[in-house]
């Protein structure tokens, strides 16, 4: 076969793609808009409105969940779709199977909004969904494991692309870790509540190393995924590094399965555990930065286009932050460090600098270069794109550079002792002190929001600026 | 596929792997960045060192319990020895700050509460621990000043007490907690009454109100029928060995007078609270919680709050 074999859009299934591209956006819109009212909410304490279905607790797994899965999970449903087809030159394998996956995934992200809101909720961070919706998921996911192994098998290319290796191992490892973290008893057949089949410190063990492995597999190792195909084919270059690729691959593989129980340190897990958890995160620092190094060097001889072009600039800031939050986090599970950050906004503003540098960067830039070729189109504005851009990374610094001041004060006043062997200050008085930053991050949150309306009004005006071409070819056509 | 295999990028000297996908999707084979491989053994080596310091690997039924140890004088004055763990790290940290603190907790319990308020070096400590004791456990009902909530939580920082302001009857209630307790009289009392009580009420602090009225609720008030006089005192001045309060001055803790619009307002605030009685005026009990020479520490920062008697 030949290098020069450039597919057309008959020759893939586009459909799905665009299914999920759209509710990606959608997701994004909701899940960013909640995530604004909840900051909001510890800013300006009266946004509460006396009404218990929209208060922090309940709303926040909304939140998450709109941004984790719906946002993140469409993108990365729709992105592997596209890249798997692209690159082993094969249709998807059993379309209806994954016509089931989509909407099966959007039936699990509104069902579970809905049961937070009500006040169904495992109490499991990432996985609060009770145990009907987790069945469901299970479902959906072995069906996406099924589409997307047959479509690999399925491959006209004898060698398997490293994308495809960082997709397949997102989707294996999400399957094993849903499973395992949500083994509950029901207490009835026909109630939502369930207890967790583990207890005591080895349920928290359970529910780190789910929580931590998502971090892993679903927001860094798919992402990866979708990094190692849109940033090459974007920029027009080669990979950097084949035997990097390899090599991080399998570090991070073996690493990240370790490190969940750095997020209990200081807590009633025994110390071995939570020391092997700190190395292990010491020792995935190099195996992350691979992807970093990979993509950053691909990027590295086409600079010139960062100047002209707004979807080279989001993958570079998504790689930054990529590079920059992986370097933090191991720093923050040595347990000294954990001592200072455990329990405060560092840790949120870790979480964002991940989440809003890398993960909605990367996919930004993703999205921005796979909906105009799924509509057969241009974008509407690229002046729209860089206002995007702007708007997304000045949010991005308010909301880290907050979270930052906020958590380490919290920290110092935590511990502070006067002279007299008395705390310094009270718990009050650090909220109180935190108030300005909330503020900030509020409104940082409320940049990148704006970002992201501008990006889902560009995106409708493609698509429909690609439907209407679409139309005027088939009655030029048939005229 | 073959024909392609090991050829040369035309901007860079390194060969690509020879796959191709998608049209364009190449590899170079770059050798790893030597920076990156040293320092990956770098974190390695790291690991390793920390795990001979730190409890690490299990071993059979226990784990190597690591070469670092926390040593501290505990509180009976016996060195602790323990392999590093969370659990000493916290314990030799807290008995840092109480070895500060002893000193002065002793001479807390030994001084009289007269002495301690005049003597700068012990106020300072009352005021340094108190602050911090008062606002993580009393203030979230009595509020960061000591204000309290009008319908909710006394006032500590006016001179009006419900159980005593000397420093004996605070201490009790810090150590004993309270319960305020009024029986509700709208089913016992015809509205009428229970209008007139309010007038009368409201007079005795000086309001307006409706002299016919007013001059009926005093004879209730006094009444065996109402019998208000049995815990608020034939002066209505209250009982503070029931903590029945004070009825005439301006301080009010259930009834919003101060509140309230205008002189209906005030009468209705007042009805509802003789209609309805209370049965929720609870301080907990301190004793148990908080040891006796932080008791005896908050009783005089409370006093000092405002005009402790």
């Amino acid at each position: 076969m030949s290098a020069s074999s450039v597919a057309t859009a008959e020759q893939y299934d586009y459909e799905i793609i665009k299914k999920f591209a759209v509710m990606a956006i959608v997701w994004a819109v909701v899940g960013m808009f909640v995530g604004v009212y909840i900051a909001s909410q510890l800013a300006w304490p009266f946004l509460n409105f006396d009404n218990p279905y929209i208060t922090f607790g309940r709303i926040r797994p909304i939140h998450t969940g709109a941004v984790i899965f719906g946002f993140g999970g469409s993108a990365l449903f729709a992105t592997s779709y596209y890249v798997v087809q692209r690159t082993c030159q094969a249709r998807l394998f059993a379309p209806a199977l994954a016509t089931f996956t989509f909407w099966g995934w959007q039936a699990v992200i509104v069902l579970a909004a809905l049961s937070y809101m009500f006040g169904f909720s495992q109490g499991r961070e990432y996985a609060e969904m009770e145990w009907p919706i987790d069945l469901l998921i299970l479902v959906v996911w072995v069906a996406y494991m099924a589409v997307f192994v047959g479509t690999l098998m399925n491959r006209k290319q004898p060698h398997i692309y490293v994308a495809n290796w960082f997709y397949l191992s997102f989707i294996l490892v999400t399957a094993v870790l849903h499973t395992f973290n949500n083994l509950a008893v029901p207490i009835d057949l026909f109630s939502m509540k369930s207890y967790s089949l583990f207890s005591g410190a080895q349920d928290a063990m359970t529910q780190w190393w789910y929580g931590h492995n998502a971090v892993g597999f679903f927001l860094t190792a798919a992402f990866l995924g979708m990094m190692y195909y849109f940033v090459p084919k974007h920029a027009g270059r080669p990979i950097y590094s084949y035997r990097l690729s390899i090599v991080h691959f399998w570090a991070l593989s073996f690493m990240y399965m370790w490190v969940g129980t750095h997020h209990l340190h200081w807590t009633a897990l025994p110390d071995w555990a939570s020391t092997l958890g700190a190395t292990f995160s010491i020792m995935l620092l190099l195996p992350s930065w691979g992807g970093m190094i990979n993509g950053i060097m691909t990027l590295s001889g086409a600079w010139d286009k960062l100047r002209t072009d707004p979807i080279m600039r989001f993958m570079i800031v998504a790689l930054s932050f990529y590079g920059m939050s992986t370097f933090e986090g191991p720093l923050m599970s040595l347990k000294d460090v954990n001592a200072l950050s455990h329990y405060t906004d560092w840790t949120v503003g870790h979480v964002h600098s991940g989440a809003l540098g890398w993960v909605a960067m990367i996919s930004f830039g993703s999205l921005y270069h796979m909906i105009p070729r799924l509509w057969n189109t241009e974008m509407y504005s690229v002046r729209l794109i860089n206002v995007h851009f702007w708007l997304a990374t000045i949010g991005l610094l308010l909301y880290i550079t907050a979270m930052w001041i906020s958590g380490i004060s919290q920290g110092l006043m935590w511990r502070a002792f006067d002279d007299f062997g008395n705390l310094q200050y009270s718990f009050v008085e650090s909220v109180a002190a935190m108030h300005p930053f909330y503020v900030m991050r509020a409104i940082g949150g409320m940049f990148y929001l704006t970002g992201m309306a501008l990006m889902a009004y560009n995106v409708f005006m493609t698509i429909r600026q690609g439907v209407r071409a679409a139309a005027t070819r088939t009655a030029v056509a048939t005229a | 596929m073959a024909d392609q295999s090991h050829s040369h990028a035309p901007s860079q000297g390194v060969q690509t792997t020879g796959h191709v996908w998608d049209g364009d999707l190449q590899e170079y084979n770059n050798p790893l960045p030597l920076w990156w491989t040293w320092a990956f053994y770098g974190t390695i080596v790291f690991a390793l060192v920390y795990w001979v310091f730190y409890p690490s690997w299990p071993v059979g039924q226990g784990f190597f319990s690591g070469i670092s140890k926390v040593t501290f004088i505990n509180a009976q004055g016996e060195e602790e020895s323990w392999h590093w763990n969370t659990r000493a790290k916290l314990l030799s940290e807290m008995q840092a700050a109480a070895d500060l603190q002893k000193p002065f907790y002793d001479r807390i319990a030994a001084t009289p509460y007269e002495a301690i308020i005049h003597d700068p070096e012990l106020t300072s400590f009352v005021v340094s621990a108190g602050k911090v004791l008062f606002a993580d456990n009393c203030a979230a009902c009595h509020q960061a000043g000591g204000q309290g909530k009008i319908g909710f939580y006394p006032n500590l920082t006016d001179d009006d007490w419900l159980y005593g302001g000397t420093f004996a009857a605070i201490n009790e209630t810090l150590t004993k907690g309270r319960r305020g307790y009024m029986p509700p009289f709208g089913e016992a009392l015809p509205a009428a009454d229970i209008d007139a009580l309010a007038h009368y009420v409201l007079s005795l602090s000086g309001h307006a109100v409706d002299a016919d009225k007013a001059a009926r609720g005093n004879r209730l008030f006094h009444s065996h029928q109402a019998a208000c006089y049995y815990c608020h005192g034939d002066d209505a001045k209250g009982r503070q060995d029931m903590g029945a309060p004070n009825l005439t001055d301006q301080v009010w803790l259930w009834a919003d007078v101060p509140g309230a619009r205008d002189d209906a307002a005030r009468i209705n605030a007042v009805r509802q609270v003789i209609i309805r009685g209370l049965d929720r005026g609870v301080m907990p009990a301190w004793e148990g919680r908080l040891s006796p020479e932080q008791i005896k520490l908050l009783t005089v920062y409370v006093h000092q709050l405002g005009g402790g008697q």
